[in-house]
């Protein structure tokens, strides 16, 4: 037997009991040798491992706990009896002295709404060639400062600002609406960023429940793989991807408060 | 009096509840979309990077033009729109102003033009991906949205949460990492492959280069292959639960290369097609592992 006709029988069948090509092969080869006593260390050491700890449940309140005192997610607030008292209240509101202001003041909100909220659609801008770096912003403006349909209506809504600039020139961080580039949170996000709540806002409902319904795929292929791993623990292909969900979950959990969203 | 009251009560609901559906409605067709389109002239090959944190589609497509032309559309008052040119990179981001408590109420939704050599960095929350007829390395990222490829090449990295990939006629390298997405490879012929999901289901339906290495794994979703007799190829399946369904036994030969002979027992499967020179590995933990040969 050859060394690696040794290798190949250790891949194969592991340790125990080995043929006797191999044993004699043993007393030969201290290469070989050293590597069964290796092995055999290995294993014996990874049998008294237990076989899945988890992590223990204060572990988890407390990590929360930090988390939403850094701002990172939000805990929901448990039902106060300040909210039981406006619950109460309610029955009051419809009366229909009431109904009839706020529906008029409803109304009046959503004409004055339509009255501002029209604006002029197809920009177009071409940026010459030259500048180094050009940056167009195009926030939307509040409601409150934009211009009432009418006379949006004569004259012509204000082009998107576009400003070329040198990206040498220290103006442009000294500016007070100095964002930085929209690449630099692209593939990572930054803890400022997901303190920003900005951030926060926009967030979609579809990739919330998305993210949700995966995290909970995940749990229950981690579940499943340690419920294997409990019957067969030696068996490397469950191990493999035991771990291979545990990294799944980690970049998941990651994304979930990349995006400034909380995982409950 | 009592009627007359009810008759009041009513009449002042009913013209509440119109008012309001009346405005309503009215908000909704007065709100066209923003539409804004920008033009970005470029040197060389230029690196697109297109962050979208809200709901949307991003389509690219290639031009012979030195340039590149961004084409945005977006909820009104809900989605801010920022553009930057560095030299030959393009930074977009498009970030949402209100929360969204509505499934595409905040969107943004985009269409690029850009020459056929450039580098793609683009993510989005849902809404397709679209790329046709690009030649670079992209990364393509999507929390729900699938992702769709034609006719690309370079290295490829695709990373979803929900959505699934189609990939036809590319070439290159791929990546490929997802949890409940799937992926279909399609007449392409890439020399590597790595798709990896958790309950998507995968199928490679492509040319195996010599000396390519294509490894597809799936912990409940199914692994398909399929190739053509005239192909040089090593299969090494494995699958822990899930049964290997090998329906081109007649063009499997047993390993040639000596080593695996006894791997074929159980739920595992070594065999070689021609000289063995491309590398395949398929695995699930549940999933269906199926190998065919192409009619």
């Amino acid at each position: 037997m050859q060394c690696k006709d040794f290798e190949a029988l250790l891949e194969q069948d592991g340790l125990d009991p080995l043929p006797l090509a191999a044993r004699s092969h043993l007393t030969e080869c201290s290469a070989c040798r050293n590597l069964f006593a290796d092995l055999s260390v290995i294993v014996s050491s990874a049998r008294e491992f237990p076989a899945e700890v988890d992590p223990p449940e204060r572990l988890w309140v407390s990590l929360r706990a930090q988390m939403a005192a850094e701002g990172l997610i939000k805990q929901s607030a448990p039902a106060s009896t300040e909210k039981a008292a406006w619950w109460q209240a309610l029955p009051s509101l419809f009366r229909p002295r009431v109904l009839a202001s706020a529906g008029g003041a409803l109304a009046l909100a959503f004409a004055a709404f339509l009255a501002v909220h029209k604006k002029p659609v197809n920009v177009t801008n071409t940026n010459p060639p030259t500048p180094a770096v050009a940056r167009v912003q195009t926030p939307a403006q509040p409601a409150a400062v934009q211009q009432p349909r009418s006379r949006a209506a004569i004259a012509p809504a204000p082009a998107p600002q576009m400003v070329a600039k040198r990206r040498s020139t220290p103006a442009t961080s000294a500016t007070p609406n100095f964002k930085p580039a929209p690449s630099a949170d692209v593939y990572g996000g930054t803890l400022a960023g997901m303190q920003d709540p900005q951030n926060l806002a926009g967030t979609s409902v579809e990739a919330d429940a998305s993210l949700r319904e995966n995290l909970r795929i995940i749990n229950e292929v981690i579940a499943e793989c340690q419920k294997h791993l409990k019957k067969h623990p030696n068996d490397a292909l469950a191990r493999e991807y035991l771990a291979s969900a545990y990294q799944q979950k980690a970049q998941l959990v990651a994304a979930i408060l990349d995006s400034g969203r909380s995982e409950q | 009096m009592i009627p007359y009251l009810e008759i009041n009560d009513r009449t002042v609901l009913s013209a509440v509840g119109t008012a309001i559906l009346f405005c309503a409605a009215a908000s909704a067709v007065a709100a066209p979309p923003d539409h804004k389109e920008q033009h970005f002239a470029v040197k060389g090959r230029p690196t697109v990077v297109l962050q979208n944190i809200v709901d949307g589609r991003i389509e690219v497509k290639s031009s012979k033009n030195p340039e590149v032309v961004v084409i945005s559309t977006s909820s009104p008052e809900k989605v801010a729109i920022d553009l930057e040119q560095a030299g030959d990179r393009i930074d977009i981001s498009a970030t949402g102003l209100v929360n969204s408590t509505q499934p595409h109420e905040v969107e943004a939704n985009f269409i690029l033009t850009v020459p056929e050599e450039t580098e793609l960095q683009l993510k989005t929350q849902t809404g397709l991906i679209y790329v046709e007829q690009v030649n670079g390395d992209m990364q393509l990222e999507s929390v729900a949205g699938d992702v769709n490829l034609k006719e690309v090449s370079g290295y490829i990295i695709v990373k979803t949460t929900g959505g699934s990939l189609k990939c036809t006629q590319c070439t290159g390298k791929l990546d490929f990492a997802s949890i409940g997405g799937g992926a279909q490879v399609l007449q392409s012929s890439l020399m590597r492959i790595n798709l990896m999901t958790a309950t998507g289901n995968l199928l490679y339906d492509g040319e195996f280069v010599r000396t390519g290495i294509y490894s597809m794994k799936s912990t409940k979703g199914s692994v398909e292959v399929r190739f053509s007799p005239t192909d040089s190829l090593d299969v090494d399946a494995r699958s822990l639960t899930g049964a290997v369904d090998n329906q081109a036994t007649e063009f499997l030969r047993p390993d040639v290369h000596g080593s695996h002979h006894s791997r074929n027992r159980g739920n595992s499967f070594f065999g070689t097609v021609g000289q063995g020179l491309a590398k395949v590995e398929l695995s699930s933990y549940s999933g269906t592992i199926r190998i065919l040969k192409r009619p």
